[in-house]
């Protein structure tokens, strides 16, 4: 019976895709001074990636260069949206990037702390509650 | 010219963004706990893949079992931005079979 492997380079190619998308933009921008640095690298590296899958003959290495552009096209946004979440307090800051450090002084909810390092307990969090585990945190 | 990797490339942008609609609703009716089913329907779209002779079809349950693994990981962290008042949030989930053994289980998140 015949095999045919490229769903499963595929899913290989989306899922490490979006596993960068996740982990790698979350560290380097937590890392990293200037972000257009990282940004213009991501961009650069998917539009290269597309281009590559136009000529590639292999179909395998095709959709490979072609999800894995397309997901750090989108990277190259991402690192923006992952600054927007640190000024909003939804990811936590770093205060020894001075990116942050002035992120920090300028957006009263930002913050250092990791509102999601935590296990669901099934039930909503009243405002008090919330605000007494940012007190305990300080 | 190969234009097979530029168009899956597009569709999997689509299948991923997909991804975070259902992560947001599913959590928020069915609950994180049925993450064991996600990452099971995911393995078999991965292995169904192999079967499809349809370069197309394998391609896209390929991307799609990626996707639903991933998505499945993520379920957890939802959870918490629900409970946290992030995203609106509902007590009434319709629980998946095997609730309590899964509990006991430590939910992946990355």
């Amino acid at each position: 019976m015949a095999i045919n492997l490229l769903g499963f380079a595929s899913a290989f190619a989306t899922f490490l895709g979006v596993w960068l998308g996740h982990v790698a933009v979350r560290k380097i921008e937590r890392e990293t001074t200037n972000l257009w640095i990282p940004a213009l690298i991501a961009f650069t590296m998917g539009f290269g990636f597309e281009v590559a899958s136009f000529f590639v003959s292999s179909l395998y290495l095709s959709a490979m260069c072609g999800i894995l552009g397309v997901t750090l096209l989108w990277d190259s946004f991402e690192f923006y949206r992952q600054q927007k979440r640190i000024k909003h307090g939804h990811a936590p800051a770093n205060p020894k990037n001075p990116r942050h450090a002035k992120i920090l002084a300028e957006y009263p909810v930002a913050t250092i702390f990791d509102w999601l390092d935590r296990n669901p307990r099934g039930m909503a969090y009243s405002p008090t509650e919330l605000a007494s585990i940012k007190e305990n945190e300080k | 010219m190969n234009l097979f990797g530029f168009l899956l490339g597009i569709a999997t942008l689509f299948i991923i963004g997909l991804g975070f609609i259902w992560v947001i609703r599913g959590e928020r009716y069915f609950g994180y706990l049925w993450w064991p089913y996600v990452m099971a329907a995911g393995a078999l779209c991965i292995l169904g893949s192999l079967f499809m002779l349809n370069n197309w079809a394998s391609s896209l349950i390929g991307a799609l079992g990626a996707s639903l693994i991933w998505g499945s990981t993520e379920l957890k962290e939802q959870a918490v931005r629900g409970e946290i008042g992030w995203y609106p949030f509902r007590a009434k989930k319709i629980l998946p079979p095997f609730e309590d053994a899964i509990k006991k289980w430590k939910a992946p998140s990355l």
